[in-house]
């Protein structure tokens, strides 16, 4: 299991998280939704650790972590716990098939890499560099890159913002079957029926704290007059 | 007397002028890109002991004109200091001075702005910090400094003509004394530009081919 406890986090005085428990158990999808500047994605820097809390702990697989403590005191969890981030950082100076396959060590070509790039369409675009690629597909290879280290918790930030319907049920399939396999997933996203569909929980998280948590239907039938303005905005957009 | 007869007549003196400036170069050359780089390294590593008094000095040279410096170090300092200096020496010093703070700068920005967020890509990839500095830092970093560092030793390369000045006797100077003989200035010149040509547009090709094909990868990811 990862778990956060009482996680709190400040950048320049300002409190963007304050207090969050949250846990992420293998074989689980958790959604976390909430608007832009909530804290979604310093929650999943913070929870996994690459970018440590100021106070509360972090529990991966029993080893609890207590912050604040010294980066060099933290037994590097990464990749077993892989994050994609929102803005991806793919790097730049490599194609996007070196940008996966860098990680895998040296490996000229991986088998479980060839079938995902089939998978997710991106035969077409996978030797062009980042900067010449599309936000969608750049986001399809940033998963891909975690995908490939078979992290046993995935964090994922926004991945299918740019997305069209059938790349977002592809990757919908892909992770409900991930986590058949056991891994605990975390879902940061604005697509409700995609959180709907993929979801063992929910979260919802507004201004640095959580207002409500639990099965699809806090989507349906919110308690929380913020979730509901939230969501009728969301579907009006939509 | 065409442009190849002043060569081949003058071509003893051209020669030890040119082998001057080659050497002057290569000196001027070397520590600033050695020592520039490692103290731009050490600038962006130790942001206040050693950035700080390094940004001050590229800050306050950069207000100084080669020429000033130069005349400067050769004659004030000197007869302050009542010691006699080889002029050589003065200008490989006062060049090399300018080469080092100004590579030092270009590798303490490209290192002080390095997006942190490509450390924790690799990081969350499980990258070693010897594989994220060699495969990812380094590569980045040297396309964005190569270029530009390139432009710099052209320019230093130019800049080694005011060392004539105080009476090394380098390339330019040869030339000059030619044209004091001679007088042929069309010509004399001509050839002494077709001699930076020779040097310089390699230079500045590599550094444009570098900037089109590199700096465009790393412009957006």
């Amino acid at each position: 299991m990862l778990e956060g406890k009482n996680l709190k986090k400040q950048y320049h005085g300002r409190e963007i998280l304050k207090g969050i428990d949250i846990s992420v158990e293998a074989g689980k999808i958790v959604s976390l939704i909430g608007p832009s500047g909530s804290g979604k994605t310093t929650l999943l820097r913070v929870l996994s650790m690459l970018d440590p809390a100021n106070s509360g702990a972090v529990i991966f697989e029993g080893q609890e972590y207590k912050f604040p403590m010294r980066e060099e005191n933290i037994i590097p969890p990464w990749p077993r716990i892989s994050v994609v981030f929102q803005q991806l950082f793919l790097w730049p100076h490599l194609t996007l098939k070196e940008n996966i396959l860098l990680p895998l060590g040296g490996v000229q070509e991986s088998k479980q890499m060839e079938e995902l790039i089939d998978l997710f369409q991106m035969r077409g675009f996978i030797e062009r560099y980042p900067n010449q690629a599309s936000l969608g597909q750049k986001q399809r290879v940033a998963l891909v890159r975690a995908l490939v280290l078979n992290p046993e918790y995935l964090l994922l930030d926004e991945i299918t913002s740019a997305l069209d319907i059938e790349q977002v049920g592809i990757i919908l399939n892909y992770l409900q079957g991930l986590k058949n396999k056991g891994v605990g997933i975390l879902l940061v996203t604005h697509l409700l029926n995609f959180a709907k569909r993929a979801s063992d929980q929910i979260v919802f998280l507004d201004e640095g704290q959580i207002l409500e948590r639990g099965d699809a239907n806090i989507l349906k039938n919110p308690d929380h007059p913020r979730i509901k303005k939230f969501i009728s905005l969301i579907e009006s957009a939509s | 007397m065409s442009i190849l007869d002043i060569i081949i007549n003058y071509r003893e003196g051209l020669l030890s002028g040119l082998l001057v400036t080659l050497e002057l170069c290569l000196i001027i050359w070397f520590s600033g890109l050695v020592i520039g780089t490692l103290l731009g390294y050490l600038g962006a590593k130790y942001k206040i002991e050693i950035g700080g008094p390094s940004r001050a000095i590229s800050f306050i040279l950069s207000g100084i004109p080669v020429l000033v410096l130069l005349f400067w170090l050769h004659y004030p300092l000197q007869a302050m200091l009542q010691i006699n200096i080889n002029p050589f020496l003065t200008a490989a010093f006062a060049l090399s001075i300018i080469n080092i703070f100004s590579i030092s700068e270009l590798v303490r920005n490209a290192l002080a702005n390095f997006p942190a967020e490509y450390n924790m890509a690799a990081k969350v990839c499980g990258l070693s910090h010897k594989d994220t500095f060699t495969k990812i830092e380094l590569p980045i970093i040297m396309r964005q400094i190569i270029p530009t560092a390139l432009n710099i030793q052209v320019n230093m390369l130019q800049l080694t003509l005011f060392a004539s000045l105080i009476s090394v006797e380098e390339i330019f100077r040869v030339a000059q004394r030619i044209n004091s003989i001679i007088y042929k200035p069309i010509e004399i010149y001509t050839a002494l530009a077709l001699f930076f040509l020779l040097i310089c547009l390699p230079l500045n090709g590599i550094a444009i081919w570098f900037k089109a094909k590199y700096t465009r990868n790393i412009s957006e990811s």
